[in-house]
């Protein structure tokens, strides 16, 4: 754990004098003279309790077998294409790949040192199960699907916060819902967010009901209809008609009441409860001020019925404009809606159905591309009728295993991870976007946002899963407000208790630890979610969650510059730091830079690193331990997923 | 290697770390990078040498090459579809106006929405192009063809105006980035499949500039060089195993970034060299502080900037206060500043600002009193750089659901600001592939605009 207080009073001693190996001194002779202070009384931090469902080893033989599966079906595809694999991976390569891809992190150097030396020959698929069980796993993927889900802890829609939803995404993860459960419960939720919080997945599209079938189609069954909203789509079948007839399912549900909704018994709600807030609050001014309460309370999801009608422009035969639409499933077997029951329910049923064609071959594919880099088909979010799977019998092969292991995605992953052509070096050559990748092994990527920040947390702090963001329920238990009986002096309430300094205390200790220069040394996944445009994580591509899945990968003069100069690279060289720790433990320089390589790199130096490590040492003395620290880390080698 | 660099005077030590910058971190890998290192006068002598050539490649179209004489432009991206009918496409006596109410403008018969006061004092400088109109009505769709005039495809990415203009005219500035984009924006399709080296440059908040250019003070050059040298030693069997271009592109970035930090121009990035008053005058929101960034990037002679407004996806309750009223009201107050700030620095002649969206908004109010994605038709503005403001060119019809009168594809558009920039259109550039791409994607440019 960094501590900020230790961390700024050495940190100028440490710049301006020297780096490694000589602040430690310095440090303990500062400490003797900064006076005790009297202890305060322990605050109060609210904790969530996370409950992680590991793997079950004992399937995985079964596992096991469908890796083997999965190869056999690879090795026909090379001897058809003439494709000669990539021999298996280094252990320091899978290693570190396979720390990545499953709990988004580089691994320490003690984890490398036990790896390597592990002579167990069932080692790799060991430390999948491990990996799988972890809660890395969930801070990982939980990245991935905000990337797709769009995420926001702040605002969710007009002054609803995301925060339950997020939370709620996560916890999914952590139990490892089902994905056809996860899926049902997001399409299917009804109620406000604090009561039912997947209920956001409705809820982030509000007033948006024709956008939102379009994202749900895409993001689970990796189809673009959108096109077809305003006019038949120009490169796939899909007919204006057709769009609307999917719509159909879900226009009749609804995200939000208006003030004067008959549930709240006649007259405005809204205004009258603002102009009662008048009388609580002298300085209330009739403003946006108590919106949240006011306004963020409309919103829930509900089904109203209401019906869908072609547009009044609509132009072509098989419709007249303004004519009401029934709805009607686009390909797989029919939905029909049986009576008493809402479209949305027919809908959600249809779309999470093992039948559906498009469903699990969808996030099979998606999986896919996780691991390797690329998709059997690409992209994954735009497939048509004559999309050709890269090798079609391995498409099916995994599409029915993610339907024979009931959406269990930890199993999928862990098929996927321990098949040989996971397993072996990536390509080294340049493939182009426009190229078939017969998949020789998996492609070389850099890391995402999220994986370089959270590795770097991995060579600064000793405990990096143990923070824990606020959890929903503080804020919710104040901001769930029934309108329907609320009082104005009730909302004054609790809004000042939203901003009280118990709950500012509250926050503070439990961020302090784990501060370090305005930055809040935790888990990508525990930082408020997406961070504002200069953080870090920005600057390296997470994505600002206003459109499905625009990280980004690329490269940028802002990334350089934050490596170059920023205080997360030179934090690895403060004495707190656990990378500062590992050097300082090992004797010899040689083990030293050997220790060095295996917290960035995952690897030992070769002789020639070894050399030229150990030569800047001898030129600098301790402070080229921090050159070396920093030039390693600064390498593209550190920023890529080999 | 070096000899003590702290010895040597600031000009020769430049072209010290500039040397160590080209022979280390593989730079001279990359051809394209070169012609970027090498000293100012051969800058600004090829600079030069670009755009005559590039001038006459334009004229060589058939496009007149009299019209552009914009050297900047400054790129004011609505992030989400601004409505049309709430700002600059008004339909007085129509339901499709929504409650908005129409002002006068500086310009006898222009009308804006009540929303834009100080850009209707303006309107004599803005060129307002009403018959914008795409097909796509998804925003990233949109965003990308806006941004690169082509439909956005798997296989290949497309370069952004900025991007191109790089490509054709080199580089402007001698240091500085020439290509920034200043707001959240994740997703940019940057230099698409031009060199990297033509990427905008993010710069995520306007008032904290670029970050990190300070090289921590315990650090001498001389170790800084050292520090390169190492990265380049570790690096090596890396690079050397992966020749791809995902992984050289850093070259490049590493190149950019050390000569970033040791130049005397980072100061155009402070915000905080500028009166607390002019600072208020922008607005001191992101928008407001970017459009003043901005203006000091285009005094520091840097040639495409984009900076972004969001918010403007307005499909609940357009007109409450927090939506159109306030978008509009940010819009209004830096864009009328900035105009008017270029115009008194006489730099608005030569300076292009766009404003632009990726499409318009329902006519029809929905049922939860927003508006929700309409490609049909939809609004921007061009000003500076050579266009002839106070006038409307094109119209959409009496509801505002298609463009009607002199229709204005996002190609012709992006053509526009090719042709103020002197950029040639019709020529074609291959990417690594083979397959041949142009500027603006055959859009034509809006002539009448230039005279």
């Amino acid at each position: 754990m960094v501590h900020r207080q230790s961390l700024t009073r050495v940190w100028a001693i440490v710049c301006f004098v020297s780096l490694l190996g000589v602040a430690p001194v310095l440090a303990q002779g500062n400490k003797g003279k900064t006076p005790p202070k009297k202890p305060e009384p322990p605050v109060h931090i609210p904790e969530r309790k996370v409950k992680l469902t590991p793997i079950n080893s004992a399937s995985r033989p079964k596992a096991l077998a469908s890796a083997s599966k999965v190869d056999e079906l690879m090795e026909a595809n090379y001897k058809k294409f003439n494709v000669t694999p990539n021999p298996t991976a280094s252990d320091e390569q899978f290693l570190r790949r396979v720390y990545l891809d499953l709990v988004g992190t580089i691994p320490t150097q003690k984890q490398v040192r036990q790896f390597t030396l592990n002579t167990d020959s069932e080692k790799r698929s060991k430390l999948i199960d491990v990996l799988l069980s972890q809660e890395g796993y969930s801070s990982n993927f939980y990245n991935y699907w905000a990337d797709i889900l769009r995420l926001k802890d702040n605002q969710l829609t007009n002054n609803v916060p995301g925060r339950p939803y997020c939370e709620w995404v996560k916890e999914c993860l952590e139990t490892n819902k089902p994905y056809d459960e996860f899926v049902y419960e997001m399409l299917t939720a009804e109620g406000k967010v604090w009561d039912n919080p997947a209920a956001g997945y409705i809820l982030r599209d509000s007033g948006m009901p024709l956008d939102a079938m379009n994202n749900t189609v895409r993001v689970f069954l990796g189809t673009q209809i959108g096109c077809a909203q305003c006019h038949n789509h120009p490169f796939d079948r899909w007919t204006q008609k057709e769009f609307y007839e999917m719509a159909a399912f879900t226009f009749g549900t609804a995200t939000r009441r208006g003030g004067a909704d008959k549930k709240f018994g006649g007259g405005n709600v809204v205004n009258k409860l603002r102009d009662e807030m008048k009388k609580v609050d002298d300085k209330f001014d009739g403003g946006g001020k108590y919106n949240r309460f006011l306004i963020g309370n409309l919103f829930e999801v509900y089904d109203n019925g209401a019906k869908l009608v072609l547009p009044h422009d609509y132009q072509y035969d098989d419709g007249k404009p303004k004519q009401q639409v029934a709805a009607k499933a686009i390909f797989g077997p029919p939905a029909t809606i049986e009576k008493g029951v809402s479209p949305r329910i027919t809908f959600a049923k249809w779309l999470t159905s093992p039948q559906n064609p498009r469903f699990a071959k969808t996030i099979a594919n998606r999986l896919w591309k996780r691991s390797f880099g690329v998709g059997l088909i690409e992209p994954v979010d735009d497939m048509k009728d004559e999309s050709k799977p890269e090798n079609p019998e391995l498409m099916d092969f995994l599409t029915s295993e993610m339907v024979r292991l009931k959406f269990d995605l930890k199993e999928y992953l862990r098929i996927v991870c321990n098949t040989k052509a996971y397993q072996r070096d990536s390509t080294h050559a340049e493939v182009n976007a426009s190229d078939e990748y017969h998949f020789p092994g998996p492609l070389l990527r850099r890391m995402t946002a999220e994986q370089v920040w959270d590795s770097f947390i991995t060579l600064a702090v000793t405990k990096p899963d143990e923070y824990q963001k606020e959890p929903a329920r503080v804020e919710a238990k104040l901001l769930n407000i029934d309108l329907t009986k609320a009082t104005a002096q009730v909302i004054y309430d609790h809004s000042k208790e939203l901003s009280s300094p118990e709950i500012k205390k509250s926050r503070d200790a439990r961020n302090k630890p784990y501060s370090y220069k305005g930055l809040l040394l935790v888990r990508a996944s525990e930082l408020p979610n997406p961070q504002p445009p200069g953080h870090f994580l920005r600057q390296f591509g997470q994505s600002d969650r206003e459109a499905i899945e625009v990280s980004s990968e690329d490269g940028s003069v802002p990334q350089v510059l934050q490596m170059f100069n920023g205080p997360i690279t030179h934090m690895l060289l403060e004495p707190e730091s656990l990378m500062y720790k590992t050097v300082t433990a090992e004797k010899s320089s040689e083990a030293k830079v050997e220790v060095i390589f295996q917290s960035i790199l995952a690897r030992r130096p070769t002789p020639p690193e070894r050399q030229a490590a150990l030569a800047e040492i001898k030129a600098h003395g301790d402070a080229g331990y921090g050159n070396v620290i920093w030039a390693l880390v600064n390498t593209r080698e550190f920023l890529f997923v080999q | 290697m070096f000899p003590n660099l702290k010895s040597v005077d600031p000009m020769s030590r430049r072209s010290l770390l500039e040397h160590a910058a080209r022979t280390m971190l593989g730079v001279t890998v990359l051809p394209g990078a070169m012609a970027f290192a090498a000293d100012t006068a051969k800058d600004a002598k090829d600079a030069r040498k670009a755009q005559a050539k590039a001038k006459k490649d334009a004229a060589s179209d058939g496009s007149s090459s009299a019209g552009g004489t914009a050297k900047h432009v400054i790129f004011l991206y609505m992030s989400g579809a601004m409505t049309h009918l709430d700002t600059f496409d008004l339909k007085p006596g129509r339901e499709t106006q929504g409650d908005t109410k129409g002002i006068s403008t500086k310009v006898a018969g222009m009308q804006f929405g009540e929303t834009l006061p100080e850009l209707a004092k303006l309107a004599g400088e803005l060129a307002v192009i009403r018959s914008l109109h795409t097909e796509t009505g998804d925003h990233e769709g949109g965003r990308y063809l806006l941004r690169t005039s082509y439909k956005e495809i798997a296989s290949i990415r497309h370069p952004g105006m900025g991007a191109w203009a790089l490509k054709v005219l080199g580089r402007q500035n001698r240091t500085l980035p020439d290509n920034i984009l200043i707001g959240g924006e994740a997703r940019h399709p940057g230099a698409g499949f031009l060199e990297p080296a033509f990427t905008p440059v993010p710069i995520g908040d306007p008032n904290a500039g670029l970050q990190n250019t300070v090289t921590p003070k315990y650090l001498t050059d001389a170790s800084f060089e050292k520090r390169l040298e190492l990265i380049d030693k570790f690096d090596a069997g890396f690079r050397k195993k992966y020749p791809q271009k995902q992984v050289e592109a850093y070259s490049e970035f590493y190149r950019q970034a050390n000569q970033l930090v040791h130049s005397e121009e980072l100061k155009a990035f402070d915000l905080n060299q500028e009166k607390a008053e002019v600072r208020d005058k922008y607005g001191r929101d992101q928008f407001g502080q970017g459009c003043l960034l901005a203006r000091r990037l285009v005094e520091h002679n840097v040639r495409f900037i984009e900076i972004s407004l969001g918010g403007w996806d307005m499909h609940v309750d357009i007109y409450q206060t927090d939506k159109l009223p306030k978008v509009a009201g940010t819009l209004d107050r830096a864009a009328s500043v900035l105009i008017s700030d270029l115009k008194e620095k006489g730099l608005l002649k030569n300076t292009l600002v766009v404003l632009a969206t990726e499409f318009g908004r329902t006519p029809r109010i929905n049922q939860n009193g927003g508006r929700d994605h309409h490609p049909g038709a939809f609004s921007g503005f061009m000003a500076g750089g050579g266009i002839k403001g106070g006038r409307f060119y094109g119209a959409s019809d009496k509801d505002g659901f298609s463009a009607e009168e002199d229709d204005v594809t996002i190609g012709d558009f992006n053509a526009t600001i090719g042709h103020a920039l002197g950029l040639p259109l019709t020529k074609e550039f291959f990417s690594k592939s083979g397959r041949p791409f142009k500027v603006a994607h055959d859009g034509k440019p809006i002539m009448a605009l230039f005279s």
